[in-house]
């Protein structure tokens, strides 16, 4: 895995040797607020992106992960707090002045220009030498397979070329840090999954500092090194994939992170011990494997367990939940069965079921629940203990 | 989009100065002129002033009435007729013909060179004793007419020429009937409505802002009506075709009347900010725009 | 009007669309032909010797002649009509090419920036185009002879340079406003600060709007007669506009061919203009109408 840029290679070595083998961060941001017209966006998000690092911020609409990263980048202004980039306060510098590079979602394309004059426009203003530029171009278009393409304009071009390009424009530059702001949304869902696969070769490839907004979870899941969960200006949470998956820290994460959502279940605490919790929940009783779990006896709580951890109870095991089928969604590779609890009302539990499993509607079945990957909340939505399966386990994540 | 304020406005400075040199302030000093005696020949400062005696003069001036008159005539004649056959053409047009970028040039070409001196001199002798439409009057039978020389009939030369100039009008038109969706005479028609009622309750309606635009563009532009005037009727005979404007002109530079050319021209104003204002005003009981109007949109 | 084309119904109803087109085609034929027929005569006419013009309604020549052209040529002045054509273009070129980069400078500044005051700046702008210029032409006229300009081209375009037409400003504002931002972001993101973004991106995006200001300004310059003709008072600086309405004050009667064939000399460049860039002209006035 060898970086494609020297800066980049220069920086670490002097990192190294002032600091001893630390890895710097690239991004750092301290208590970052925005605030629009008297409304405040951005409500003291403070986290920071490691070198190397793809970080994906990812959130509902309006969470302000856009406006994060437009802040990173250099065209909004904080109201206060501080950015640093590569150990630099740039929280007033000029965008270009940064070492950042953009991805807009849109690609921003010169339309009036060549792909070679497209990439190489940051290059010319600079002020760079014809042979240097022409070098520089040249190469970023083999990275990413534009090189037939250079003499076209953008009008003539598809959209996973045009992508391409505005990457090539970013690589070019050789930034410290890489901004994506939604790149894959405006492509169809096949181009999606390969870009996104290109996306992941290519910072492997460079070794790349990324900033990357999406709403979509699954490119979330995919692509990062760590992802920050952002919701209504607040980060909710910060971690690997796998840590958000396993570990939500809160009901939000728990119910925006994993498609389908994760079912969840109102329930009253029975008894608390070191290593398990007993709940009343609807229709039964359960001990739910628990540590750390700190919560008083008779709090209102909420169960959740992710639709791969529901199973159709065979005949010779007791059900811990007893319900009857009314929808089915067959996938082909998977399926979905949405089970309605007797005698409740609510939301029906989406279960994850092989694709070749016989089932019809209004059938009735009996659920298992997997209790080693069920999760608990608390009344104001926090998550309670940890299941033991995961509570030694990190994944160098970093809790907020 | 840019937080710099300072760099705004340097761009926009050069309108701020040029508004204020070239519109703002002779604007100020052409109702200060109107109320002195200024004349051309000589250097302002031996003008004096005399309050409102060019504004009186001119009450009691029966040139200045009957220019107003004539003026008033043109203008409530042209710009209705104009308006209508600019919109009765673009509707015959709205349609799908072949040739109907043929039919469009045809029509807006005149009012692209309508404006020059070349035409106005060519309609000169198109009106004249012996010129083109006489001739195509005698090869009908009806006889020739003194178009020119005869109070009654020199106003219709200038006033034939402006209607001549629809075109401009007829492609806002139809660029405003392109403007609405197919949809809407679709249902209509499923509704069981006429064409003709399509036209009073769908087309109409929805054509009204272009239609404000159009009156008021029109209207303005009539009131200052100068070329034609100037070099076809030169304002006869016996002032039947003496437009105000062509009266200001008159006043300034032949007759060297600086105070009291600016009392007229400023009357003109008035008249003009008059009417326009009474459109602007009269706007929300008839033009009807389909979208909010608070709807601030962009950035 | 699209179900004019759709075979309704039963009987006689089949034919309506027929009938329809039918009188479309011929109301247009015969007002086109009317509308287009001055200017048949106008050229013919420049073709025909000075009796026959007067004496027939048709518009060909029997005996095509250039004498009228040759001798409108000379004109009875001691300049040919070169002269006056090359003034014309030393009005107007300077008038376009001022009118267009300062529309363009102030458009840009209104569309991108968040200037103290804009939307009175804007009512300003607006009010310029609907203000009657009678009432300006006076002051302005001695503002100029106080400034030394009196029988310069200067009072002619010298305005232009500020963004006066307030038409074209705004033209090219709507145009502006409907261009993505992130492209000019992009430019700020590598490096450009305003002035660039503007020249290296944006200019070349809106090209269309910039040619349909200066096509525009171009024929409105062309045309113009009462400017020229309260501040020129030397026959050499003549434009074209002003040898034309010369031609007819001082011309013996009979010279007409010659008068015509000049007439169509004048008319030519816009003629050609015309017919060479004609969307633009249609998009340019559409685009205030409609939209605004």
């Amino acid at each position: 895995m060898t970086p494609v840029s020297l800066t980049q290679v220069d920086n670490q070595k002097q990192a190294e040797q002032k600091w001893g083998n630390v890895s710097i961060d690239s991004v750092r941001l301290t208590d970052v607020r925005k605030t629009f017209n008297g409304h405040e966006v951005i409500k003291g998000v403070s986290l920071e992106v490691k070198k190397g690092e793809l970080v994906v911020f990812v959130g509902p609409s309006g969470c302000g992960k856009s406006t994060l990263l437009r802040l990173i980048a250099g065209l909004e202004t904080p109201t206060s707090g501080q950015i640093d980039i590569s150990g630099r306060d740039v929280t007033y510098a000029h965008p270009s002045k940064r070492g950042v590079a953009m991805v807009f979602q849109s690609y921003a394309l010169y339309p009036h220009m060549t792909v070679f004059d497209n990439i190489a426009f940051a290059l010319k203003i600079q002020g760079l030498p014809k042979d240097e530029i022409t070098h520089k171009v040249n190469a970023a278009a083999e990275t990413l397979q534009l090189t037939h393409l250079l003499k076209r304009r953008p009008k003539a071009l598809s959209g996973g070329q045009r992508q391409r390009v505005a990457i090539g424009r970013a690589i070019v530059r050789e930034p410290d840090v890489f901004l994506f702001d939604e790149p894959l949304s405006n492509l169809d869902a096949a181009l999606r999954g390969q870009m996104r696969v290109e996306i992941a070769r290519l910072h492997t490839k460079l070794n790349a500092t990324s900033v990357y907004v999406t709403h979509d979870q699954v490119e979330a899941m995919t692509l990062a090194d760590k992802i920050v969960v952002l919701n209504a200006g607040r980060i909710e949470q910060v971690g690997s994939p796998l840590d958000l998956y396993r570990k939500p820290a809160n009901l939000f994460v728990a119910g925006f992170i994993g498609s389908p959502r994760m079912n969840t279940l109102k329930a009253r605490v029975r008894d608390v011990s070191n290593d398990a919790v007993k709940l009343d929940l609807p229709q039964t009783i359960l001990s739910v494997p628990r540590q750390g779990a700190e919560v008083p006896q008779g709090a209102s709580v909420t169960f959740g367990v992710r639709p791969e951890n529901l199973h159709l109870a065979t005949e010779d095991e007791d059900a811990h939940l007893n319900g009857y089928v009314i929808l089915i969604e067959r996938l082909g590779g998977e399926t979905f069965a949405y089970v309605a609890l007797k005698d409740q009302e609510g939301d029906p539990l989406i279960m994850k079921l092989d694709g070749e499993v016989s089932l019809h509607n209004h059938q009735a079945v009996g659920l298992k629940i997997d209790l080693n990957r069920a999760h608990l909340f608390s009344e104001d939505g926090q998550a309670i203990g940890v299941s033991p399966d995961f509570a030694h386990q990190t994944d160098g994540s970093v809790h907020v | 989009m840019y937080s710099n304020k300072w760099i705004g406005s340097l761009y926009v400075t050069p309108f701020v100065i040029g508004f204020l040199l070239f519109t703002a302030f002779p604007f100020v000093a052409s109702f200060l002129l109107s109320l002195t005696d200024a004349r051309l020949q000589d250097q302002l400062g031996a003008a004096n002033f005399v309050g409102l005696s060019n504004y009186s003069e001119m009450a009691a001036d029966s040139t200045f009435r009957q220019s107003l008159g004539v003026t008033f005539a043109y203008v409530f004649i042209t710009v209705p007729l104009k308006l209508a056959f600019a919109l009765f053409i673009a509707v015959v047009l709205n349609f799908k013909l072949k040739g109907i970028g043929l039919f469009r040039t045809a029509f807006y070409l005149p009012s692209i060179l309508g404006g020059s001196v070349a035409i106005a001199v060519v309609w000169r002798f198109v009106f004249a004793g012996d010129g083109l439409l006489n001739q195509a009057l005698s090869g009908i039978g009806i006889g020739s007419v003194n178009w020119l020389g005869e109070p009654t009939t020199a106003m219709f030369s200038i006033v034939l020429l402006r209607l001549w100039q629809f075109g401009s009008a007829m492609v806002v038109f139809l660029a405003g009937l392109k403007a609405i969706p197919e949809d809407l005479y679709e249902a209509a028609d499923l509704d069981g409505a006429s064409r003709l009622k399509q036209f009073f309750l769908i087309t109409l309606p929805l054509l009204t802002p272009v239609l404000f635009f159009n009156f008021i563009m029109q209207i303005v532009q009539a009131f200052q009506e100068f070329n034609g005037p100037y070099i076809i009727t030169a304002g006869g005979p016996l002032k039947s075709s003496y437009l105000l404007p062509l009266m200001i002109y008159e006043e300034a530079f032949k007759y060297f009347n600086l105070g009291y050319s600016s009392a007229l021209s400023w009357v003109l104003f008035i008249i003009i900010a008059l009417f326009t204002a009474v459109a602007f005003w009269s706007q929300k009981h008839w033009v009807f725009y389909a979208q909010d109007r608070d709807d601030k949109g962009g950035h | 009007m699209a179900s004019s084309l759709n075979p309704v119904d039963h009987g006689w109803r089949k034919h309506l669309p027929l009938v329809n087109a039918f009188v479309r085609y011929g109301l247009l034929i015969l007002v086109g032909f009317l509308m287009i027929y001055p200017l048949l005569w106008m050229i013919g006419g420049a073709f025909k010797n000075n009796a026959e013009i007067f004496s027939s309604v048709g518009f060909i020549p029997k005996a095509p002649t250039t004498d009228g052209f040759i001798n409108g040529w000379k004109t009875s002045t001691e300049y040919s009509f070169a002269t006056y054509l090359l003034n014309t273009m030393k009005i107007v070129v300077p008038k376009v090419i001022v009118t267009v980069i300062s529309s363009v400078i102030v458009a840009y500044g209104f569309a991108r920036f968040a200037i103290p005051g804009r939307k009175w700046l804007f009512a300003l702008l607006m009010a310029t185009v609907l203000l009657p210029k009678s009432v300006l032409l006076i002051p302005q006229y001695l503002m100029f002879r106080e400034f030394g300009w009196l029988d310069t081209y200067l009072p002619l375009y010298a305005p232009q340079a500020f963004a006066t037409e307030g038409f074209f400003v705004f033209m090219i504002i709507q145009f502006m406003r409907s261009l993505p931002l992130d492209m000019e972001e992009a430019a700020v993101m590598d490096g450009c600060n305003s002035f660039q973004v503007l020249t290296l991106i944006v200019c070349p995006v809106i090209l269309p709007a910039i040619i349909s200001v200066a096509l525009f300004q171009f024929m409105w310059s062309m045309n113009d007669f009462l400017q020229p003709l309260i501040y020129l008072s030397s026959v050499e600086k003549y434009p074209v506009a002003l040898a034309l309405k010369m031609s007819i004050d001082v011309t013996e009667a009979t010279s007409w061919n010659e008068i015509l064939a000049m007439s169509t000399i004048a008319l030519a460049p816009s003629l050609i203009l015309f017919f060479v860039a004609q969307k633009y002209f249609v998009e340019g006035v559409t685009s205030g109408a409609v939209k605004g």
